[in-house]
């Protein structure tokens, strides 16, 4: 897991126009800057998932999963991102699937973090579905804490 | 005498004009003025016919036409002037008979005014435009007469009257009505309409709102219903006699809005006699009666049909949740087919076989049946045990027909592969143990169940019969074979050979068999290889059984069917007297609940206890002693003490069994998806869902939620992506 093939390297600076680590130095705040743009980020983020699970599994490990979800949504922040983690702890404790780490992304851009816009028939994966109701149920009983 | 040419010769008429003169045209008037006269006054039989028609003739001829048509309107009028004078005179009772005899005559009149004055009818009125005699009779007496001022409104009110008295019992002069009327028809229908029925309607509409108001509040249902049966008849009858044939619909409307639209609600909803207690009771002349009132008004049978439906959804969703009920699913069965089988004969004997009414009890019950989920369960427990035993010695019409009724709740089912499920189980059971009443009637259910769900459903139960009769030759062959050898003694062996795919699977069974019985078992194992290469045979202990010759202290000989493990337990007792439960446990090798079961059957049932148990207590522990029973007595010889009869599933097995019917359903949910897929290439999520529950409801409702994950699994797994620019697409990958 997250290893990059020498070619890859190579290739990679050399299009990026760097040949020594000052000029790597120098472009690092344009290319954090890359990540701003929505587009730029989904190619980064499904790409991580591809890049950080072992080589030969079909699905990423947990402990991992979490921490590129960490990584990524500092550049890019999720409110409910800790949300997720800790659910995926408690809840779920398996690998994590391409499709259900794609969606993820798309989930945390377009519902917003009381996800009152959430729609069940939404075609969303499953664990997104038992997420939002893990959240909702929260939401209902720190209500009911807050209240009494 | 000379031949003269015969000439024809002709009459020419006068080429002159005659003139008649006015004075003559004024005679010939008097003539007739008079004729009229007389006539009216019932003296026409000193007139001439001949004469009179000649001079009306003779009149129009010489132009004089207009003279004589205004000189009869005049004189008619005056008659009809009279005559009104007359009818307004008569008093109380005789106002109508003056009014119908007086009709009488003048149509005889009219008729005789007519004939006299035919030759102007169909000249000068034609030419003129003229109103015809005939008509200008009528008219003259309708205008004169029946709307003169002082008889119009007496007139009508005596026709209701005699109306409303009639319906409040009293008898009426129903000849005279009828000419009444008649005679308004005559005037012309705006005449009958206008001056009659319209009043007539109405008036009925407000005395049978009163009325029905009134019975309403102190009759119950079914009284209510013959009245107002009684009441429409009535009507019927009151225009067949004496209104125009016309006033029929409009009067039976006004019945039927008034006595049943405005009521309905109330009628069906009565306490104690309404639709639901008749329903309860099966009132069938009273329900017949209600549906053939109701059907009259629009929304009168949907009234009914939603009423039923309502209760017998209540009721059956009591019946299929009551929890009394549920601990003898034969009984809860039946209780079903009663319930069925009741609102069918009511709507056979009541509601003339209306198929709403059928749907209606169909989609109720298809509604009921499914709120347990134990339902396909029990039904088939109920198949189980007619075909054990509760359809021995019955005809095969009458087989036939519990088995079609079966059928019938077997369409109701949503979960039908949950009773295929069960149905293998019981089966199974039933062919291995031989206690099925009937082949053949075991063969028919199969094949009404083929026609009923297709080919694969059945494929698996049909196995199950071709492995039964396959083992029968089986058998044979290697009987054959032991009596050629030298090892004729020994147990006799009867083995069924299961196909592993067909029958129920069961989880690992095993046992530590006694030694002649093992022996035996190999050598049918080495003769079943030897013509089966590449087969592998595993013995399922815990579904076989064993007839054993039993001899007791007291001399008492008896033969006990047991089943397998039974018989491994038993046959330890021929070294030992007694033996711990660990001791039997180690010796047999028998997985626990199985052994504890077969013991308890074995030690604790009255008149079944060929072993005595040290404590005498029900359960079986584990430091139990178990002892031969010397003393043990049956009043049979043959006693039965096998365990392996279908019973109702304990909780933990009824959940073992939800849970490979689940497990069952996902391969058959991909495939659905893959089809599905396959044929549209590109489709979005809810419809992937309702295409795919669809093409499953045949078997089972899935559960939307089951489905996404099974989308999900396929996405995993390639056979599927979603679409980049639409999430919710999904796109098959070939």
């Amino acid at each position: 897991m997250c290893e990059f093939s020498r070619q890859e390297f190579i290739e990679g600076l050399q299009m990026l126009g760097v040949d020594s680590i000052d000029k790597l130095k120098y472009l690092l705040p344009s290319l954090r800057a890359e990540l701003k743009d929505e587009h730029k980020f989904r190619d980064i983020y499904n790409f991580a998932f591809g890049w950080a699970k072992e080589k030969g599994q079909k699905s990423l490990a947990l402990d991992t999963a979490l921490g590129m979800w960490r990584l990524l949504f500092k550049e890019r922040p999720w409110p409910l991102v800790e949300l997720w983690c800790q659910f995926l702890q408690a809840k779920h404790n398996k690998a994590i699937s391409k499709d259900t780490w794609s969606q993820l992304f798309e989930f945390s851009r377009i519902i917003d973090p009381s996800v009152s816009n959430y729609d069940s028939e939404g075609a969303w994966p499953y664990l997104i579905d038992e997420f939002v109701e893990y959240l909702r149920e929260n939401q209902s009983l720190e209500a009911c804490t807050s209240g009494a | 005498m000379s031949q003269a040419k015969k000439k024809t010769f002709k009459i020419e008429p006068f080429k002159h004009k005659v003139e008649m003169d006015p004075k003559y045209a004024e005679k010939t008037w008097k003539i007739l003025e008079d004729a009229i006269h007389e006539i009216y006054n019932h003296n026409a039989s000193g007139l001439s016919f001949e004469e009179l028609y000649r001079n009306a003739y003779n009149m129009v001829l010489h132009k004089y036409g207009e003279k004589l048509y205004s000189g009869l309107v005049n004189t008619m009028t005056q008659h009809m002037r009279e005559i009104a004078r007359n009818v307004e005179a008569a008093q109380g009772g005789l106002f109508l008979e003056e009014l119908d005899s007086k009709w009488c005559e003048h149509n005889k009149s009219l008729q005789m005014i007519r004939d006299i004055l035919m030759y102007m009818d169909r000249t000068y009125v034609n030419n003129f435009n003229k109103t015809p005699v005939h008509e200008l009779g009528l008219n003259l007496w309708r205008d004169n007469i029946v709307r003169s001022p002082k008889i119009r409104d007496r007139l009508l009110d005596t026709l209701l009257d005699l109306v409303h008295r009639e319906r409040t019992g009293e008898v009426i002069n129903r000849g005279l009505m009828r000419n009444i009327t008649k005679m308004l028809v005559d005037l012309g229908q705006t005449v009958y309409q206008e001056d009659f029925e319209r009043p007539f309607l109405d008036a009925s509409s407000e005395f049978y709102r009163l009325e029905s108001q009134q019975f309403i509040e102190t009759s119950d249902c079914a009284d209510y219903l013959r009245k107002a049966e009684k009441r429409l008849n009535e009507e019927i009858d009151r225009v067949t006699h004496y209104l125009d044939p016309k006033s029929e619909a409009k009067i039976t409307s006004v019945v039927e809005r008034e006595v049943i639209g405005n009521r309905m609600k109330l009628l069906v909803e009565m306490d104690n006699s309404g639709l639901v207690s008749m329903l309860i009771d099966d009132k069938y002349d009273d329900l017949g009666r209600m549906y053939n009132l109701f059907r009259r008004v629009s929304t009168g049978l949907q009234t009914i049909r939603e009423v039923m439906t309502g209760h017998l959804r209540d009721t059956g969703r009591q019946l299929v949740l009551d929890p009394e009920r549920l601990k003898d699913p034969v009984e809860f069965v039946q209780r079903l087919l009663d319930e069925k089988d009741k609102y069918d004969k009511i709507i056979q004997l009541s509601f003339s076989n209306d198929k709403t009414f059928q749907n209606a009890l169909n989609s109720s019950f298809e509604f009921f049946i499914n709120l347990n989920a134990r339902s396909p369960e029990f039904i088939s427990l109920f198949v189980d045990d007619k075909l054990r035993k509760g359809l021995k010695g019955v005809s095969e019409e009458d087989v036939e027909s519990v088995l079609d009724k079966v059928m019938m709740l077997f369409r109701y089912l949503q979960e039908k592969d949950v009773f295929e499920k069960y149905y293998k189980q019981h089966l199974a059971k039933r062919l291995l143990s031989g206690r099925t009443v009937s082949d053949d009637a075991e063969r028919s259910l199969i094949v009404k169940l083929k026609t009923e769900c297709g080919y694969q459903f059945t494929s698996k139960l049909e196995g199950m019969f071709t492995d039964m009769k396959t083992s029968r030759d089986t058998m044979q062959g290697f009987n054959a074979t032991l009596a050629g050898s030298e090892s004729n003694e020994g147990p006799t062996l009867a083995v069924q050979v299961l196909t592993t795919g067909s029958w129920p699977t069961q989880s690992g069974a095993r046992c530590i068999m006694p030694r002649e019985i093992f022996e035996m078992c190999n050598k049918f194992k080495q003769y079943y290889l030897s013509t089966h290469t590449g087969r592998r045979l595993t013995w399922q202990t815990n579904m076989g059984t064993a007839d054993l010759k039993a001899t007791f202290g007291n001399g008492n000989k008896h033969e006990l069917n047991v089943s397998t493990y039974q018989m491994c337990i038993l046959c330890l007792f021929n070294i030992a007297d007694h033996l711990t439960y660990r001791e039997i446990e180690q010796a047999t090798d028998i997985p626990a609940p199985d052994l504890k079961r077969s013991l308890q059957s074995l030690a604790c049932v009255k008149g079944k206890n060929v072993l005595r148990k040290e404590p005498m207590s029900k359960d079986i522990s584990e430091d139990d002693v178990f002892l031969f029973n010397d003393k043990f007595s049956s009043k049979f010889y043959k006693v039965k003490i096998s365990t392996v009869v279908a019973q109702k599933e304990s909780e933990p097995e009824k959940q073992e069994t939800r849970q490979k019917v689940e497990e069952d359903r996902k391969p058959q949910i991909e495939a659905a998806i893959v089809r599905i897929m396959k044929a549209r290439r590109l489709l979005d999520h809810n419809n992937i869902i309702s295409e795919v529950t669809k093409q499953l409801q045949a078997r089972f409702l899935p559960n939307p939620a089951v489905i996404k994950k099974r989308i999900e699994s396929l996405i995993e797994r390639e056979f599927l992506e979603r679409d980049r620019g639409d999430r919710k697409l999904y796109r098959y990958l070939a």
